[in-house]
């Protein structure tokens, strides 16, 4: 034995005759998994207590005459445990058939059939054969409606209560219980209450076999339809990691994927069913000039020259100062920094910006908090409620930190004053100050208190959008350039882009669409309707494709290569799911063009990763980033 | 050498004798064997209900990959196949079909089944990719009954298609119906009727 065997936090396991070397604590069944040995489970999972229930982890465990529970036996120091012994064998075949008692077996009419655990066991470890006829078998209710999003089908289910349990442990909403007893015991919402939870879309992940479903999800498509792609959640910039699940060139579903930093596996509602946008029909498919007469498709080198040519007249006309630039914080950080360089090198203009509302008083102490760090934090303090209704994902951060760590979590509302805000974090050493962009003002007063009371602070901001950190990074501001550094001449800010275009000190925009930031709050209509040359990039029909005078489709998210930046800084890459049906280069590619043709000195790159490149180059807090790593914002300037 | 021309001229006396194995195709037909593999055809119950429910497991048995099946949710009221859940859309393409009869083994509830077609000629490719239209089985219900609804099926007869299915995507309007192939009088399975 090696020197670690005989240090005092690891022991030695031996599963089926290999010896392993976990932790102290360790549950059997993660030893097993160590080992290589595989365990079937049902009610185990990762990121729920233990309970054992299901009865189909049961191992033998060295001497003791009855088999064991390996999801809820704590490993000791020389345990031997046997996985594949006649008597687990045999074990595991019963209590297949007793799962399988009332199971309708219904699999081809289950949209988990597939991808179930049920139907994997009852292959690998079940008898093969039924004692008993189909004809007999105890009926429950099918197709129950929970809520909008939710489907529970009570025949399906094995009890092994990972709903309840995740209702319990992680989001403490508790909408889902047990009734009756023995073999008519059914899952049921409380009350008979609809589901009204925000995050009931991972009921159906948790569910080992096909008794909760996704409504969205609903029979459209089997799991050896599907490509899947690992991407970001373009739901908020929280940072959430999903898999695009693709079916020809149709976003079917969004699943959850584990970044326990982030995520924690799971994910929101709002984030899970906003698949159904990335599907639009109002897409934008080929580039129009309307400029001075009926629309015209072509090719999308001549609408890049066209486009180029009016704003060039512009230019020449009016002046630099008179075009101005919007983003969308729904661009990926190459695009943002694309666009940024063709406002400032190429058209030369300092009005550029990707939401409505100014970016003033920066300091790194915005966003020093991480998501992960918000658990070791002594006292959170949430100021406003738009922090957590923009990512809901973070309500079930801040419960873990209360339930599993203990932490005190205050939540005060955004008009609060700032001493009095203060006050529920008194005495802390270690405080998180969470806060959405609205409200940073707030959130920084409150931080300065905490700060001068002696205790450290971290603070994390929620932006807009999903990259709206990675456009204010990346310089998509009236007042920084990329990198925070401070611009001689303070341009107009969103708002002020869209009153200009009104009362005319703005002849012409550029602008990249859909901007829900923008949207939100301004008459975006009357503004693209006055102004007097709009170029619009955008992949569906919003206020910019109605009123430009060139347009040139953009792709969406699920069609995008490149990054994305997390409110608490996390690059994180965004891979094509789909392949857009537009013979239109990315939008990388349309602002190098148009910079191009706007006589650039020198040409930008026109490939994601080369973009890419030149960001580290220019950002030096970005340099270290690859891999998903967080962007280190104090050695921002 | 004489011999050889008098055995010649005796083969072809005794051809000539008997009767010419050619027909006179398309007009006339060879009965297919009853358990051939050609067009496939997608079943009915009695009562008019398909029986496919839209599971994809033909389309995941099958090896070239030809079958495209799209489910929907049934309405209780109104249902297309018993149960949830039926094939919204059912598209076979013939050219890429190998005829092995994979999807009839997957099918757990005997929808599909291989049928006797065999004249899988067109002139134009979209039409070789047979569409539910196409592939489904004809029901009396629906010529036998003018108007109302049908038994156990609750559809308008004026609506041709139960299925609600591939009305975009339905098969080629006013194509001929084309020679159908001679059934053996040995079979009388409905399920080898070819479809109308």
């Amino acid at each position: 034995m090696t020197d670690v065997a005989r240090s005092p936090e690891l022991i030695t396991v031996i599963v089926d005759g290999r010896p392993v070397q976990v932790p102290v604590g360790t549950l059997v069944w993660d030893a097993c998994e160590k080992a290589g040995v595989f365990v079937p489970v049902y009610c185990a999972h990762k990121k729920l207590d233990p309970v054992a229930v299901c009865r189909m982890c049961l191992v033998e465990i060295g001497t003791l005459p009855k088999l064991q529970p390996a999801c809820a036996t704590v490993a000791s120091d020389g345990m031997e445990v046997r996985t594949r012994t006649e008597k687990v064998r045999e074990f595991r075949e019963g209590n297949l058939e007793f799962l399988l008692l009332n199971h309708p077996l219904d699999c081809p009419v289950c949209d988990r059939g597939g991808e179930c655990d049920l139907q994997d066991f009852a292959l690998r470890y079940g008898p093969g054969r039924t004692r008993r006829a189909i004809t007999t078998k105890v009926h429950f209710n099918k197709a129950v409606r929970l809520s909008d999003k939710i489907v529970l089908d009570q025949e399906r289910c094995i009890l092994c209560w990972r709903c309840t349990r995740y209702y319990d442990e992680v989001t403490g909403e508790k909408e889902l219980v047990l009734q009756e007893r023995g073999v008519h015991t059914v899952v049921a919402p409380f009350e008979g209450r609809p589901l009204q939870s925000m995050f009931q879309g991972n009921l159906p992940e948790v569910c080992p076999v096909g008794a909760l479903t996704h409504a969205q999800y609903r029979f459209r498509a089997r799991p050896w339809d599907l490509r899947r792609t690992p991407s970001v959640c373009p739901g908020c910039s929280y940072g959430c990691n999903l898999n695009i699940d693709t079916r020809e060139t149709e976003v079917v579903r969004f699943a959850s994927s584990d970044k326990p930093e982030v995520d924690d596996g799971w994910l929101c509602d709002r984030g899970r069913y906003g698949s159904g946008d990335l599907n639009r029909a109002d897409r934008v498919r080929s580039p129009e000039v309307r400029l001075g007469g009926p629309g015209r498709s072509m090719a999308y080198s001549e609408a890049i020259e066209a486009a180029a040519t009016a704003l060039a007249s512009v230019i020449s006309e009016h002046g630099r100062e008179r075009v101005a630039v919007l983003g969308t914080p729904l661009m990926t950080n190459e695009e943002a920094f694309v666009l940024q360089w063709l406002a400032r090198e190429v058209i030369g203009t300092p009005h550029v910006d990707h939401q409505l509302l100014p970016w003033t008083d920066l300091s790194p102490a915005e966003f020093s908090l991480g998501i992960e760090e918000i658990e070791a934090c002594d006292a959170i303090l949430v100021v406003g409620e738009q922090a957590e209704a923009t990512a809901p994902v973070l309500t079930l951060r801040l419960y873990k930190a209360e339930r599993k760590s203990g932490r005190r979590v205050s939540r005060v509302p955004g008009d609060i004053e700032a001493g009095e805000a203060a006050r529920r974090i008194a005495g802390a050493s270690r405080v998180g100050v969470i806060s959405h962009e609205r409200d940073r003002g707030l959130a920084a007063q409150v931080a300065a208190i905490a700060v001068a009371s002696g205790a450290s602070v971290g603070r994390l901001t929620i932006t807009v959008g999903v990259n709206g950190r990675g456009c204010k990074d990346l310089g998509l501001l009236p007042n920084y350039r990329p990198g925070y550094v401070a611009t001689a001449e303070v341009g107009l800010h969103g708002r002020g882009i869209l009153e200009g275009c009104q009362s005319g000190e703005i002849r012409a925009l550029l602008a990249v669409g859909p901007n829900p930031a923008v949207e939100a709050g301004a008459d975006l209509d009357r503004a693209c309707a006055a102004v007097q040359l709009l170029i619009a990039i955008t992949p569906v029909r919003d206020a910019f494709w109605r009123h430009a005078g060139v347009v040139l489709p953009g792709r969406t998210i699920a069609e995008k290569a490149g990054t994305v930046t997390s409110s608490e800084g996390r690059v994180q890459t965004v891979r094509i799911a789909v392949h857009p049906n537009i013979a239109v280069p990315s939008e990388v590619g349309l602002l190098a063009g148009l910079g191009a043709c706007l006589g650039a000195a020198r040409p930008a790159p026109t490939a994601p990763a080369a973009v890419l490149e030149e960001i580290r180059t220019a950002v030096p807090s970005y340099a270290a980033t690859a891999g998903g790593l967080r962007a280190a914002w104090g050695k921002l300037r | 050498m004489f011999r050889e021309l008098l055995g010649g001229l005796r083969a072809t006396a005794r051809a000539m004798a008997s009767r010419p194995i050619t027909i006179q195709y398309p007009e006339e037909q060879r009965p297919v064997p009853p358990r051939a593999r050609g067009r496939h055809i997608l079943h009915r119950y009695d009562n008019g209900l398909e029986k496919c429910i839209g599971c994809e497991l033909c389309a995941g048995a099958c090896p070239v990959g030809c079958i495209y099946v799209q489910a929907a949710a049934n309405d209780p009221a109104h249902p297309v196949s018993p149960g949830e859940r039926y094939a919204v859309r059912y598209e076979i393409n013939l050219m890429r079909c190998i005829y092995c009869g994979y999807c009839t083994e997957a099918c757990p509830t005997e929808a599909i089944t291989m049928g006797p077609r065999l004249d899988l000629v067109d002139y134009k490719r979209e039409r070789l990719i047979a569409t539910k239209d196409d592939l489904l089985e004809a029901w009396s219900g629906f010529t036998t009954m003018s108007q109302g609804v049908a038994p156990g099926l609750g559809r308008p007869a004026s609506q041709p298609t139960p299925m609600g299915a591939g009305s975009p995507h339905s098969g080629p309007a006013g194509r001929a119906p084309g020679l159908r192939p001679v059934i053996p009088a040995a079979s009388g399975d409905p399920a080898d009727t070819p479809p109308a």
